[in-house]
């Protein structure tokens, strides 16, 4: 663009003055068009809210409290308020975020969560961690979260931190 | 915490503030009432805590000039406290409390502000947390912990 600009002056004596004018409506233009192609395209899919991954990990969570209570019955009572936490949790970051709820399954948080057939204590600590981690997630997207978002985030990140207590 | 913070971030402090000098005193009444050793040492450990988020409260606040109410010498308890269960129901009140004080302070905050908030309203419901479970009070925890009811 700049070579062809030189061009111009050369070839035709135009004022410097002209010169740049035209030179600003190129870059105009293409920032125009830059615009529509990387920023706000209709057709292109929207980043994912920032909130997403502490959605995607709430559902996780519900889904592996809902296993590990399958697999050890005496372990559900103890269980079932925690995942009714995460429950209200999905409920409340759905409604924030405008969007749908993604299956468990879509999320790694959940493929090493406890099944039929696992021990009480292993899977208790396989929440724990799981807990612990999430927890983190909620934190650092609560740092970063816009004020009207930052009590709900961080309020999540704190229930995440005591179903890691009630789990000892 | 910026250095030229708005009005209501103070505001919001002064608040936390009061929660803990509350939480303080609260503590002053529960050890008495708690005969157990497992207990005392909890009910001591949890009033260290809250001493030591008073003390950097005062420290940030005094920092940007803010002028902070003296605490009241005494307190209007929610309930009377006469023995053990009351004495954990009033332990769980004061954690939720200030756990509410501190949710409040991270819509005002930003960077380092709102991460000191979140450790202090994290701490107040994992303690609320375990005060449940030695009182035996069921469900253990809150889905939403600070979140005015």
């Amino acid at each position: 663009m700049v070579l062809t600009v030189r061009v111009v002056i050369r070839g035709t004596g135009h004022t410097r003055r002209g010169v740049l004018g035209v030179a600003a409506a190129t870059l105009g233009s293409s920032a125009l068009a830059g615009c529509r192609i990387f920023d706000s395209g209709p057709d292109r899919p929207s980043a994912p809210d920032p909130l997403q991954p502490v959605l995607d990990e709430a559902v996780a969570l519900a889904a592996a409290y809902d296993r590990a209570a399958a697999g050890q019955p005496g372990l559900a009572k103890r269980l079932t308020p925690l995942a009714a936490d995460h429950r209200a949790h999905i409920a409340e970051l759905t409604r924030v975020i405008g969007g749908t709820v993604r299956s468990a399954g879509a999320s790694g948080a959940s493929s090493g969560s406890p099944g039929p057939g696992t021990d009480a204590k292993v899977a208790l600590a396989e929440l724990r961690t799981a807990e612990r981690s999430a927890q983190r997630t909620a934190a650092t997207a609560c740092r970063t979260a816009p004020a009207a978002r930052a009590a709900l985030v961080g309020s999540i990140a704190a229930c995440r931190a005591t179903h890691a207590e009630a789990l000892r | 915490m910026t250095e030229e913070g708005p009005p209501v971030v103070y505001e919001q402090l002064i608040a936390a503030l009061a929660a803990e000098e509350a939480a303080i005193y609260a503590y002053g009444v529960v050890g008495v009432h708690l005969p157990g050793n497992a207990d005392r040492i909890q009910a001591q450990a949890a009033e260290q805590a809250h001493r030591d988020r008073r003390a950097d409260l005062v420290a940030e606040l005094s920092r940007v000039r803010a002028s902070t109410p003296p605490a009241p010498a005494a307190y209007e308890l929610p309930f009377p406290v006469t023995d053990r269960p009351s004495a954990l129901k009033l332990a769980i009140h004061v954690e939720d409390g200030v756990a509410a004080a501190w949710r409040a302070v991270l819509p005002v905050t930003e960077d380092a502000g709102r991460t000191s908030a979140l450790s202090a309203l994290t701490d107040a419901a994992i303690r609320a947390t375990r005060w449940r479970r030695t009182a035996g009070v069921t469900p253990l925890t809150l889905a939403f912990p600070g979140r005015p009811a």
